[in-house]
């Protein structure tokens, strides 16, 4: 256990024991934690209290549909070097001014240990994850341009993230530590609430869950409320002084949790 | 370590490979789960296991493997609950009040027994009542219940033993059999593109050939020219057979949706649903409801002939189905057989595709084998796998010629 550096959870976000062990397990073999799961169930804000709890900076790179794995590497920037070279800047002849680095470089290049957040990984292109493979292994890459090889100063604990849109590579996933984090469940939740709301009315609170949890039960149900919608649900039914007895009956603020026509005419019919 | 683990793994279906094996040894070697089974079990899953899909076959597996070490070694701090009976003032109280009776039958040894036995007979998860192990009600076994004086298991960390988590088996509703994988399919649909730059969008790619022209013009400075990026233009008109016939094949058919669902990088993608053959109506869900359909000429008005149709189905009907003008026997007609039907997509759209699971590569007189062999001689035919998709693909994008 003495490998560990012992990550808790902190004080606002609130992990369950199988997911504290799976990020202290990655972080001793050193492998890239894969978290999956519903969107809403709290997979960055994981990576925002690791890195509090350690005590490390973090750096987040946000994947998109566009994103290519060389942009997290380093980018050279042409155009502005042929337009320097136009007017005879200085330093045009050094091409490592116009290399602009990118966050992984950033994280090697880092002076102390960094926590690397990969967000949503499954946006970008089918092949992106084994581009990064050499990257993730070795904690090195190879600027071409100018010959330098980027190496790690320390191996950054590296977290993706993955709301399952694509299947990932295999031979991405077998290098990886994988944790599912599923919906929380009651008492799981009641924690959650408890670390963002101290004082919380315990007989709203009650009612607002039991609402929340048969909504998210209805069968037809397209897109189920998550936790973080959960929260701005209790924030506007506190602000809005609802009395606890209203909430299960009426359903106010009911466009906060859920978003789609279709799922509230599926809620007014499971509740005629 | 542990290799006759490895291999029952494998025969359960987990696809474990070497490398992820050997980062759960160096685990074990860093002593990461200490001499705890639970930990051991979390620690092997996440190392070994990538999707939530295998986390049922990870414990079934895990069970015929450890199953005997458990039930012979009972943690001596069970062991010692067992043995403690010293309830507070709160819970003498609670107990008089409520449990008496139920506490005094209860001693260390009966309860020792029971619990080893209902471990090898309890297999699913049980919430209340009072015999099984689980939460709630009064059984002597489990947490958060209302008995006195039995085993509390699971709840607080380091406590919970591994066969509750398995016992629970809440990752089944994830299982599904992957015969294909369909990132393969993924794969494939990636050389479904046709792009062009005809959109409107800004002007954000540079155009190497403007600049260099224009920076000829300009006497040798640079001048820099932008073009629209290119997008994919290819529309897809999705139509699945969701006929009795085609059950074996459902799972097949998921992966090919998922795939395309999943590829984002169509214009467009409409998905409507058939029985048997097209008629004058195609169905909007699977289940083919009576009704729930559009007409298949608002198909024909709405979606120009750019879309690219792809059939699937396996064509497997009677010749009446196909050539008579009653043929369809689940809706209406509209007037024409089958065949004019599959004639008339043909007519609209300027490239139909047909991809049959059940495809066999010789033709064959047999005579439930006339209306494949009719659609074959009509439609270009492929086989519903991984190579006959890339074909159709290579025919959808005009790369090779129409077979018929």
């Amino acid at each position: 256990m003495s490998e560990f550096q012992n990550f808790q959870g902190s004080v606002d976000y609130v992990a369950g024991e199988e997911l504290l062990a799976a990020v202290n397990v990655a972080i001793a073999l050193q492998k890239p934690l894969l978290i999956k799961g519903e969107p809403g169930t709290g997979k960055t804000m994981l990576a925002q209290a690791i890195a509090k709890s350690l005590d490390k900076p973090l750096i987040i790179w946000n994947i998109k549909s566009t994103t290519k794995a060389q942009d997290g590497l380093y980018m050279y920037d042409t155009v502005q070097r042929l337009y320097d070279s136009q007017f005879g800047n200085e330093g045009v002849d050094d091409i490592a001014r116009y290399i602009k680095p990118g966050k992984l470089c950033d994280a090697f290049e880092s002076d102390e240990q960094v926590v690397l957040l990969i967000d949503e990984i499954d946006k970008a292109d089918l092949e992106f994850p084994n581009d990064l493979l050499w990257e993730l292994d070795q904690m090195e890459f190879y600027i071409h341009e100018t010959g330098r090889t980027v190496k790690a100063k320390h191996r950054p604990i590296v977290i993706i993230t993955s709301n399952a849109e694509k299947e990932l590579p295999d031979a991405f996933l077998r290098r990886c530590i994988f944790h599912y984090i599923e919906f929380p469940n009651r008492e799981l939740m009641r924690d959650i609430v408890a670390a963002h709301f101290t004082d919380i009315d315990e007989q709203l609170l009650d009612e607002a869950m039991k609402a929340f949890y048969s909504i998210r039960g209805m069968r037809d149900i397209r897109k189920k409320p998550s936790t973080s919608e959960l929260l701005d649900w209790l924030n506007a039914l506190m602000r809005g002084g609802i009395a606890p007895e209203d909430i299960q009956k009426k359903l106010p603020f009911v466009g906060v949790i859920v978003k789609k026509d279709e799922d509230l005419e599926t809620i007014k019919a499971n509740r005629r | 370590m542990f290799t006759p683990f490895f291999y029952i793994l494998k025969a359960k279906g987990v696809h474990v490979s070497l490398t992820e094996w050997l980062t759960l040894m160096e685990a074990l070697d860093k002593q990461l789960c200490g001499a705890s089974l639970t930990n051991f079990y979390y620690m092997a899953r996440m190392i070994l296991v990538k999707s939530e899909a295998d986390f049922d076959k990870f414990d079934l597996a895990f069970k015929e493997y450890f199953k005997d070490v458990k039930s012979e070694n009972i943690p001596d701090y069970v062991m010692r609950w067992l043995e403690r009976d010293d309830p507070n003032e709160e819970e003498q109280q609670h107990m008089a009040e409520e449990a008496q009776k139920r506490r005094e039958k209860r001693d260390a040894k009966t309860v020792n027994e029971q619990l080893r036995e209902r471990l090898a007979q309890q297999n699913t998860r049980h919430d209340g009542g009072k015999h099984w192990i689980g939460t709630g009600g009064t059984s002597a076994f489990g947490n958060s219940g209302r008995a006195k004086g039995g085993i509390r298991m699971g709840g607080k960390p380091g406590l919970s033993s591994a066969f509750m988590v398995i016992g629970e088996e809440r990752y089944r509703d994830f299982r599904r059999d992957k015969a294909l994988d369909y990132r393969q399919f993924q794969a494939a649909f990636r050389q479904l593109r046709q792009f062009s730059s005809r959109i409107d969008e800004a002007k954000t790619e540079l155009d190497l050939d403007g600049t260099i022209d224009s920076t000829c013009n300009n006497g040798g400075y640079l001048k820099l020219e932008w073009q629209k990026p290119r997008k994919n233009t290819v529309k897809l008109l999705l139509l699945f057979d969701s006929g009795g016939t085609m059950i074996p094949f459902s799972t097949l058919c998921n992966n090919l949706f998922q795939a395309v669902n999943k590829a984002n990088h169509f214009k467009d993608v409409k998905t409507y649903y058939f029985h048997n053959c097209l008629y004058s109506t195609l169905y909007k869900t699977p289940e083919c409801m009576t009704g729930d359909w559009v007409e298949t000429r608002w198909v024909f008005k709405n979606l120009d002939s750019d879309y690219k149709v792809i059939i699937v189905g396996d064509a497997q009907m009677a010749p009446e189905e196909l050539y008579s003008t009653s043929g369809n026997y689940r809706g209406p007609n509209g007037g024409y057989s089958g065949y004019e039907w599959l004639e008339m997509f043909k007519r609209n759209y300027k490239k139909v595709v047909w991809l049959n699971p059940r495809k066999v590569s010789y033709s064959s007189s047999i005579g439930w084998m006339e209306a494949v062999t009719a659609i074959e001689g009509l439609i270009p035919s492929y086989k519903l796998s991984v190579d006959g998709l890339k074909e159709a693909i290579k025919y959808l994008t005009g790369k090779i010629p129409s077979p018929v």
